[in-house]
C-alpha cells in the first residue's frame, strides 16, 4: 500500500489557530498540504450539471471543462498520442482489399483491417492494402503499405485480374476481403482465377486457423488460413491503438481489356419499391391510425416505405407485407416513425435493430415513446395533416 | 433463348432435411419469366442441372415451374465442376443461372466462379431482376445493392448469373407440374474426389462483436455504444400544436439526413 498512514495528531495540529490564550482549531479551513488531495463531490456535481433540462441530468464525462476546485497537483498526462509503428523490412506482407463505398472505410473494412493485422503481426508482416482511391485514414485503420487498383467505374473482372497479378508478382501470404456482396463476388473471382485454396465467410480466425460454419450451418470447418480468406462481418474486432505509415507501393499492372460488361448503372433504391427488409426509412401506423388514406399521402411525401403494426394488418387495412415485428418484418432501417403504435414486445422485435425511433402516440407511457429518440405525446389524426401541410409549404415556393 | 438453371442438394433452414435451396427456386421463376418474354421463334426453354449421388426433394423444383431436370449422378464426394462444365457446353446455353451460394454442403458460393472460369464465360452476381437487352444477343440484369439499391448492368450473352434473395418469390407449386415435368439421368463420367483439407466438428455458434466504442474511450462513450440502439433516452413533447409538432419531426428527420434537406 502506497497511501500514507494517517495521523490524527498532526493533521489537528495543522488546524491550529496561532495566538489566543486558549489553543483554538479551525476544522473547516483546508489542511495546507497533506500530499493527496481533498474531492469536493458538490462542487464535482455543479460541474457536471446539463444546463438548461428540464430535469437535474449530470454529465460524468468531463467532456465539459473540468475546472476543479482545488488545485490539482500532479499535471494531467496529455492524452496519450497513439503509437506510430513502421515496419521497414516486413517478413511477408498479408494484402486486404476493403470494400470502401464511396471511398471511405466501413464497419466491416475496419474489421478486415483488424483480422489483417492479426495475421501480419504474429510473424512479423506489414499489411497492403488494396484499394481503388486512396484516402487519409488508411494508416489508423492498420495499412503499413497502400497499393492504388488501376480500377475505374463498376469492373469486377478488370479488378480481379489486377489482383490476380499483385498475387502472383508480390508474393502475398494472404489476401483478405470483406464477406459483403462486392467483396464476396471480388473474392471467388479470385480464387477462380487463381486456382489458390479459398475460406469463405471466416467467423473466427487466429494465425493458427480459421473456422467457418457449412451444410447449413450445422458443421464448423478449421484450418490454418489460407491464401485466400473472405471475412463475416461482427467476427473481428477493427485495428486501435497503433498508428501505421501507410506508405504507397509502386506496381506495374498488366493492361486490361475491356470485358463483357457493356453498361452499367446506379439506380437508387425507390422507397415505395422496396421490400421493409432491405428499407432505409420505415414510416408505419398503428391502431391509433384511423385515417389510413392521410397515412399513404404521409409515407409518400416523406418518401419512407410503408409499414405497419400487426392490428392494422389483421384488419385487412395494410397489406401483410407491410406488417413490422416478430412475425412480419425485422427491419433493418435506419429511421423508423412510429404513428399511433403501442409498442408491443412483438412489434419492438421488429425495430430492436433500427438506430433513431420517432414515436407520435396519444399516451405518455407508452412502450413505443420510451423507445423513440424523439417522441411526441400527440393525435396522429392530427399531426399527419399538419405534417403535409409543412411539407407542401416548403415544397411549394 | 435456352436458359439452364444450376440446382444444388440443398436442406431445410430450420428442420435440416433435403430441400431446395430457396434463391435457387427464385432463381428458376426469373429464369421462367424470361422464357416466357423472349422466348422469340423458337421458344425459351429452362432445363434445371443437378450434379449428386441422388435427386431427391430436388423435384420439387418441377413442381415450380420447372419442364426438364437433368440428374447427373456421381459419386458424394466427387467435385461437381468437370461433370457441368461438359454438360453446360454440350447443351450450348445462353444464360446459366445458379443460386448465391448453397446451404446444406460446402456453402462457399464458389461453384458458379469456377464454372464460369472453365466455360471462359463472364460472370455476374447477385441479380433481382433480368430482362433482355435492348440489343439482340444481351441481357440486362438488375443486382442487388444494399438498402433497396440495384445497379443495372448490361451483359452479352452467352453469361453466367447468380442470383441474390431479394429476386421476386417462387412461382407457387403445383402438383400437376411436378407430375408433368421430366427427369432425365446421366451417369456423369468418374471425376477424381474434391481435395478436402480441412477439420469439421459440430458447430458452435460464436458471440458476434458487440458494438464498441474506439479502445481508449471513456466509460461513458463504452455505455452509450453498447446502450444507444436500444434506448431512445431522447426528446420527449407533451401536448405540442399539431404544427409545433411537425416542424420538431422534419426537422429531427433532416438532422438525421433521413429525407432530404430542404
Ligand atoms: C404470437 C404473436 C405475434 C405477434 N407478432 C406481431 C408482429 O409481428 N407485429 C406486430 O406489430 N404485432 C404483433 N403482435 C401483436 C402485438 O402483441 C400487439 O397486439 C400489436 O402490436 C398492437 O398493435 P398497435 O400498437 O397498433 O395497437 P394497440 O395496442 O391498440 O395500440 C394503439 C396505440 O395507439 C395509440 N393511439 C390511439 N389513438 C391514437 C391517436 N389518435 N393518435 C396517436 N396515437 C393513438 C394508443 O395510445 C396505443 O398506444 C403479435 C402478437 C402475438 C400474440
Amino acid at each position: 500500500m502506497s497511501r500514507p498512514r494517517k495521523d490524527p495528531r498532526m493533521e489537528r495540529a495543522a488546524h491550529l489557530v496561532p495566538g489566543g490564550a486558549r489553543p483554538r482549531f479551525d476544522l473547516a479551513a483546508t489542511p495546507a498540504t497533506s500530499g493527496r488531495l481533498r474531492r469536493d463531490p458538490r462542487a464535482e456535481e455543479r460541474l457536471a450539471l446539463v444546463p438548461g433540462t428540464l430535469r437535474r441530468r449530470l454529465d460524468r464525462s468531463q467532456r465539459a471543462p473540468a475546472v476543479s476546485v482545488v488545485a490539482v497537483a500532479a499535471p494531467v498526462e496529455a492524452e496519450a498520442a497513439p503509437r506510430r509503428v513502421v515496419i521497414a523490412e516486413p517478413a511477408f506482407l498479408v494484402a486486404l482489399v476493403p470494400d470502401a463505398p464511396g471511398g471511405r472505410l466501413s464497419a466491416h473494412d475496419r474489421q478486415l483491417f483488424g483480422a489483417a493485422r492479426l495475421l501480419a503481426d504474429a510473424g512479423g508482416g506489414a499489411v497492403l492494402a488494396l484499394v481503388d482511391g486512396s484516402s487519409e485514414e488508411l494508416g489508423a485503420a492498420g495499412a503499413d503499405r497502400v497499393l492504388a487498383l488501376p480500377i475505374t467505374g463498376y469492373d469486377p473482372e478488370a479488378k480481379a485480374l489486377a489482383l490476380n497479378a499483385a498475387l502472383a508478382a508480390l508474393d502475398l501470404r494472404h489476401v483478405l476481403f470483406p464477406e459483403s456482396a462486392e467483396g464476396g463476388d471480388l473474392a471467388r473471382r479470385l480464387a477462380a482465377l487463381s486456382g489458390e485454396p479459398f475460406f469463405a465467410g471466416a467467423e473466427s480466425l487466429s494465425p493458427k486457423a480459421v473456422t467457418r460454419a457449412a451444410r447449413g450451418r450445422r458443421v464448423e470447418q478449421r484450418r490454418a488460413p489460407p491464401r485466400l480468406l473472405s471475412l463475416a462481418i461482427d467476427a473481428i474486432a477493427p485495428h486501435a491503438g497503433s498508428l501505421h505509415e501507410a506508405l504507397p507501393v509502386e506496381f506495374a499492372f498488366p493492361e486490361t481489356t475491356g470485358g463483357a460488361l457493356l453498361s452499367a448503372e446506379f439506380i437508387p433504391a425507390d422507397p415505395a419499391r422496396v421490400s421493409l427488409a432491405e428499407a432505409d426509412f420505415v414510416v408505419s401506423a398503428g391502431n391509433g391510425v384511423s385515417d389510413l388514406d392521410t397515412f399513404r399521402m404521409l409515407v409518400a411525401a416523406l418518401g419512407g416505405t410503408p409499414g405497419a403494426s400487426r392490428m392494422l394488418c389483421d384488419a385487412g387495412l395494410m397489406p401483410r407485407a407491410a406488417q413490422v415485428g416478430a412475425s412480419g418484418t425485422v427491419l433493418e432501417a435506419r429511421g423508423y416513425f412510429a404513428l399511433g403504435i403501442a409498442g408491443a414486445p412483438q412489434h419492438l422485435q421488429g425495430v430492436a435493430r433500427c438506430e433513431h425511433v420517432i414515436a407520435v402516440n396519444t399516451d405518455l407511457h407508452a412502450a413505443m415513446i420510451e423507445r423513440a429518440g424523439l417522441a411526441i405525446v400527440a393525435d396522429a389524426q392530427k399531426v399527419m395533416p399538419a405534417l403535409l401541410r409543412l411539407l407542401g409549404e416548403e415544397g411549394a415556393p | 433463348m435456352r436458359i439452364a438453371l444450376l440446382l444444388s442438394a440443398g436442406r431445410h433452414r430450420v428442420s435440416g432435411r433435403p430441400a431446395p435451396v430457396p434463391v435457387e427456386l427464385q432463381a428458376l421463376r426469373l429464369a421462367a419469366d424470361l422464357a416466357q418474354t423472349h422466348g422469340g421463334q423458337s421458344g425459351g426453354t429452362v432445363t434445371g442441372l443437378h450434379a449428386g449421388p441422388e435427386i431427391g426433394p430436388l423435384t420439387d423444383a418441377l413442381g415450380h415451374g420447372l419442364g426438364h431436370l437433368v440428374h447427373l449422378r456421381m459419386p458424394a464426394e466427387a467435385d461437381p465442376a468437370p461433370a457441368l462444365t461438359a454438360a453446360l457446353e454440350a447443351g450450348g446455353y445462353d444464360l446459366i443461372l445458379a443460386g448465391r451460394s448453397g446451404q446444406g454442403g460446402e456453402d462457399t458460393g464458389l461453384l458458379p466462379y469456377t464454372l464460369a472460369r472453365a466455360l471462359g464465360r463472364p460472370i455476374l452476381a447477385d441479380a433481382a431482376a433480368l430482362a433482355p437487352g435492348a440489343e439482340a444477343g444481351t441481357l440486362s440484369v438488375e443486382q442487388a445493392l444494399g438498402r433497396g439499391a440495384r445497379r443495372r448492368l448490361v451483359v452479352r450473352l452467352p453469361a453466367l448469373v447468380t442470383v441474390h434473395p431479394a429476386a421476386p418469390a417462387p412461382l407457387p407449386f403445383a402438383f400437376a407440374g411436378l407430375r408433368r415435368g421430366q427427369v432425365e439421368m446421366r451417369e456423369a463420367a468418374p471425376s477424381a474426389p474434391a481435395p478436402h483439407e480441412v477439420e469439421e466438428r459440430p458447430y458452435r455458434p460464436r458471440p458476434k462483436l458487440i458494438a464498441k466504442a474506439a479502445a481508449g474511450a471513456s466509460a461513458a462513450e463504452r455505455l452509450k455504444a453498447a446502450t444507444v440502439a436500444a434506448s431512445g433516452g431522447g426528446k420527449l413533447l407533451v401536448d405540442p400544436a399539431p404544427e409545433e409538432a411537425a416542424r420538431e419531426i422534419l426537422a429531427h428527420l433532416r438532422a438525421l439526413g433521413l429525407i432530404a434537406p430542404r
